[in-house]
């Protein structure tokens, strides 16, 4: 053993240690969701629910008899498919454009494009509320697809401008020269080409618009998204029913993005 | 090659750009200028911003008291970012180095808590360290202690907090850095007889750094701003910039003052921003 | 393709199956909606889900978390965004001085009988021509028997070292430098700047005793014990010492803070009618007697107190003494000094 060690390190044998230390790890990221799922079967039914007092399902049915709750997981998922889609409508076109033109004032937007990214959120909330107020657009639904397409643009256009790299125009051009016109050169040329960065792009906007709670604070009116229903439940105490609709949550979207990273695995395995 | 000149490209590049071009000046540039504007404003004894022109914002953040919630919150965020880079570096490398289908699947482990809403993350361990949590009730169980442990409304609890919501931000750079290294330079630093330290301080850790600055500031930029976090954990206390900017929007109802305040927290980014650049990092990692 | 396919499909399922969800609740036949801003912990479910069902009216319920809050939403918000709002007394001074209130058609609030007369009237509404009481109490001190030995008779003990990180106080800045002037002998809105500079050094005298600051919930760290003595509401003293019995209420000497909350209908209200059917509904004395089953602050309605028999008026927590009551003070508004008391607070939070 003393001399293997001073051998080449085994680099496909982890080490005891770095296990350990991983699932220590492991054990930090996952230990408050596991006390999210606890919670969700808490039999303790006053507030603020501190103390764990049995174990029940009840929650599970008593949720769908909570609208408010349910309502505004509505609004989330509406605000989420209705911001992804527009951000991935201007997203996807600004990044052709940006790849395939040369203008200017291209460089000032490819700096403005990174201020929703780096400043942090609370700017860019109370930033957008200011303005919201001082034209009076009233604060709800609106306001927030606005806000969340704002801050979702910009990592679109990333994850496709990685795409869009490797691309090259000339078969653009070459489906041009064979007679294709404007539209059906982008159906079937160049969208084919970006789709899987479109995919990605629009996943990543769909979870940073689900997650968001600092940014809607500001801008959300009376309208309650998840995030912000959270919010304030906690200020009481999280009652059981919040914490199995996370659950819930929890496991919907562990499913999707299981479903999906083994179909995208497979088709790039494929390509 | 097409270019800019020819006239048939006009209106093609028009649909294409000017929804980007308007979303960025109606959603970014207009409304902070607008904050720029509003922090030179005032409030009148109704809460309502008056728009005159005046300095007293700026000056009154000049005092001490401000001053050293700004301190407070740069504190908070660079131990945080320390934190993350220590927890974080070997736990990439750990991940990066195992074969490739166990790499995928801790990958995916590292992102699947992103799916759960991040304030009922926080909340799980306000409900966990809390007085009446399973922590406490498993030291006394233990015997550790027989009294409750106050482990919550304490600066530790908000680094805690941050460590946690803002710990992924750091792997998958550092991850993605890690991943891009050349074997065949570390194999020849140690067929040069180099040791491990030595290996590990003169060639990996130069190649890795891209993923560590860009990582610092994924996780140092956020950090100001989270104002729920200090408010869950901390108890209230320990304001950071995003609390007071907060209140300014909220109770305390003075939007001038919360604008100049948020102005000096745009400079405090732009300024980590260009150290970073300095540093050689690349925007485009920020990403 | 099919990749495309499976993952537009499993999304579009997903969600269908949510939206649906949450349409279910909301798609019941209804006949307007109403927008209502509370406090936290000051309305039962209950109440509301009642309400909805007798009127057919739904209710979308916001709270928050001290009348700054309020007033700040309200003002920047468009007008109309809400229809019923509980500023505590010298909000709706305020309120009513900057022209933010609707004004009541009594016609639509014939339980307004209910309401004793001691509480209409009052100097921030003369006649009630802008809102109707809801609720009202005290904030004053609670303490853990258990783990405070000496006897607490005044707000002064607070500062005492030995009360090191052991208080939980109301996340709101009149009500703690309101104590704090208490302590030293001034009115709870004092305007002399000399005073509010004695006041101030004395409120950071507290910092280092205070565990937690917490508008909505205090309760929660007085009964698992994590806080010693608290400066928090009644009803949350009330509910914590029918959780853990080792809690008791104090009236310090100097008197404690006292309030009254009101309902009003703000500026601009695209439902009033109906704000006002569910004013006239809070009114109605089994209601009422809901509402401080769960929530036991002060009501102000005649009936409800009798529905509520002797259990509740002898509780101290729940409906505070007279003689205590009557040493109490209640905050007035102070004009553009406010800025002074909000840096004073930004210097105690930092």
């Amino acid at each position: 053993m003393i001399f293997m060690h001073n051998t080449r390190p085994d680099r496909t044998r982890p080490h005891l240690i770095g296990t350990l230390f991983a699932c220590s790890i492991y054990l930090f990221l996952f230990l408050p969701i596991f006390v999210v799922i606890l919670n969700s079967f808490n039999a303790n039914k006053t507030k603020p629910y501190a103390t764990f007092k049995g174990f029940t399902f009840e929650w599970y049915i008593k949720l769908f008899d909570n609208p408010a709750l349910l309502s505004s997981f509505g609004n989330t998922l509406l605000v989420a498919f209705a911001s992804t889609v527009l951000s991935v409508l201007i997203g996807t076109l600004a990044a052709v454009g940006m790849h395939r033109y040369k203008f200017k004032g291209k460089s000032a937007i490819d700096a403005l494009l990174y201020i929703p990214v780096v400043i942090p959120e609370i700017i860019l909330g109370i930033s957008l509320l200011s303005v919201f107020a001082w034209v009076s657009i009233p604060r709800g639904l609106i306001t927030l697809i606005l806000s969340h397409v704002a801050f979702s643009t910009p990592f679109v256009i990333f994850t496709l401008r990685a795409r869009l790299s490797g691309y090259d125009l000339t078969f653009e051009e070459a489906a041009m020269d064979l007679g294709a016109n404007r539209i059906k050169t982008f159906a079937y040329v160049t969208l084919p080409l970006i789709l899987p960065g479109i995919l990605s792009g629009g996943l990543l906007a769909f979870t940073l618009s689900i997650d968001d709670v600092i940014i809607s604070y500001f801008v959300n009116g009376t309208v309650k998204t998840f995030p912000l229903k959270v919010m304030e439940s906690i200020k009481s105490g999280v009652a059981p029913d919040v914490n199995a609709l996370s659950t819930l949550i929890l496991l919907g979207t562990t499913g999707i993005v299981l479903l999906t990273q083994s179909g995208l695995f497979k088709s790039e395995a494929k390509s | 090659m097409m270019t800019l000149n020819d006239k048939k490209q006009k209106m093609p590049m028009l649909t294409m750009l000017s929804p980007i071009t308007s979303m960025l000046i109606f959603l970014v540039v207009i409304p902070l200028i607008y904050v720029l504007v509003l922090s030179f404003c005032k409030t009148n004894e109704y809460y309502q911003v008056m728009f005159t022109f005046s300095f007293d914002n700026y000056k009154n953040l000049l005092s001490p008291s401000y001053f050293q919630v700004y301190m407070n919150s740069i504190v908070i965020a660079a131990i945080t970012t320390v934190i993350c880079i220590v927890l974080g570096y070997p736990f990439a490398y750990y991940i990066v180095k195992q074969p490739p289908k166990i790499r995928t699947i801790l990958y995916m482990l590292v992102i699947i808590p992103f799916w759960t809403n991040s304030l009922i993350r926080i909340y799980g361990w306000k409900s966990f360290l809390g007085a009446s949590g399973l922590l406490n009730n498993l030291f006394v169980w233990l015997g550790i202690t027989h009294k409750p442990l106050e482990l919550l409304f304490n600066r530790g609890a908000v680094v805690l907090g941050m460590t946690y919501t803002l710990f992924p931000f750091m792997v998958l750079p550092l991850y993605t850095a890690i991943e891009k290294l050349d074997l065949t330079l570390i194999e020849a630093s140690y067929d040069l007889g180099a040791r491990k330290v030595n290996t590990f301080l003169h060639v990996i850790l130069p190649l890795t750094s891209s993923g560590i600055f860009a990582g610092a500031i994924m996780v140092f930029i956020p950090t100001l701003g989270f104002f729920f976090v200090s408010d869950i954990l901390g108890g209230g206390k320990s304001d950071m910039i995003g609390n007071l900017i907060e209140r300014q929007f909220g109770s305390a109802n003075n939007w001038p003052l919360g604008s100049a305040l948020s102005i000096i927290l745009i400079l405090l980014t732009l300024i980590m921003v260009r150290l970073y650049t300095k540093a050689g990092g690349k925007l485009e990692d920020l990403g | 393709m099919k990749m495309l396919k499976k993952v537009i499909g499993t999304t579009l399922i997903i969600s269908c199956m949510g939206l649906m969800l949450s349409g279910c609740g909301a798609s019941k036949k209804s006949s307007g909606e109403i927008n209502v801003f509370n406090w936290t912990e000051y309305m039962p479910e209950s109440v509301l889900k009642i309400f909805e069902e007798e009127t057919g009216i739904k209710v979308n319920y916001s709270t928050y978390s001290s009348n700054e809050d309020m007033l700040s939403k309200v003002q920047s918000e468009a007008a109309g965004t809400y229809d019923i709002v509980v500023p505590s007394d010298y909000m709706v001074d305020l309120m009513a001085k900057q022209g933010l209130l609707e004004e009541l058609n009594k016609d639509n609030i014939p339980n307004l009988k209910n309401i004793s007369p001691a509480y209409l009237d009052q100097y921030y509404d003369k006649r009630n021509v802008y809102t109707v009481p809801y609720l009202g109490g005290v904030v004053t001190l609670c303490v853990n028997k258990s783990k405070v030995s000496d006897p607490i008779t005044s707000y002064k003990q607070l500062f005492d070292s030995k009360y090191e990180n052991s208080l939980v106080v109301l996340d709101d800045t009149r009500i703690v430098v309101g104590m704090v002037a208490k302590s030293l002998g001034y009115s709870m809105s004092e305007t002399d700047d000399t005073i509010l500079a004695e006041i101030k050094d004395k409120l950071l005298e507290l910092k280092p005793n205070i565990m937690s600051y917490d508008s909505d919930s205090p309760k929660t760290v007085m009964i698992d014990g994590s806080a010693s003595v608290g400066y928090i509401w009644n009803a949350e003293i009330a509910m914590s010492m029918s959780e853990n019995p080792d809690i008791e209420i104090v009236f310090p000497e100097e008197g404690p803070y006292l309030f009254f909350d009101n309902m009003a209908i703000p500026k601009g209200s695209k439902n009033k009618e109906n704000a006002e059917k569910f004013i006239d509904f809070i009114c109605k004395p089994e209601i009422a007697k809901m509402i401080v089953e769960e929530f036991p602050y002060v009501t102000p309605n005649t009936e409800a107190i009798n529905l509520l028999g002797d259990d509740y008026i002898n509780n101290k927590a729940c409906n505070p003494p007279a003689a205590e009551v009557a040493k109490g003070e209640y905050v007035k508004e102070v004009g553009d000094k406010i800025s002074v008391y909000d840096s004073m607070w930004t210097e105690l939070k930092k």
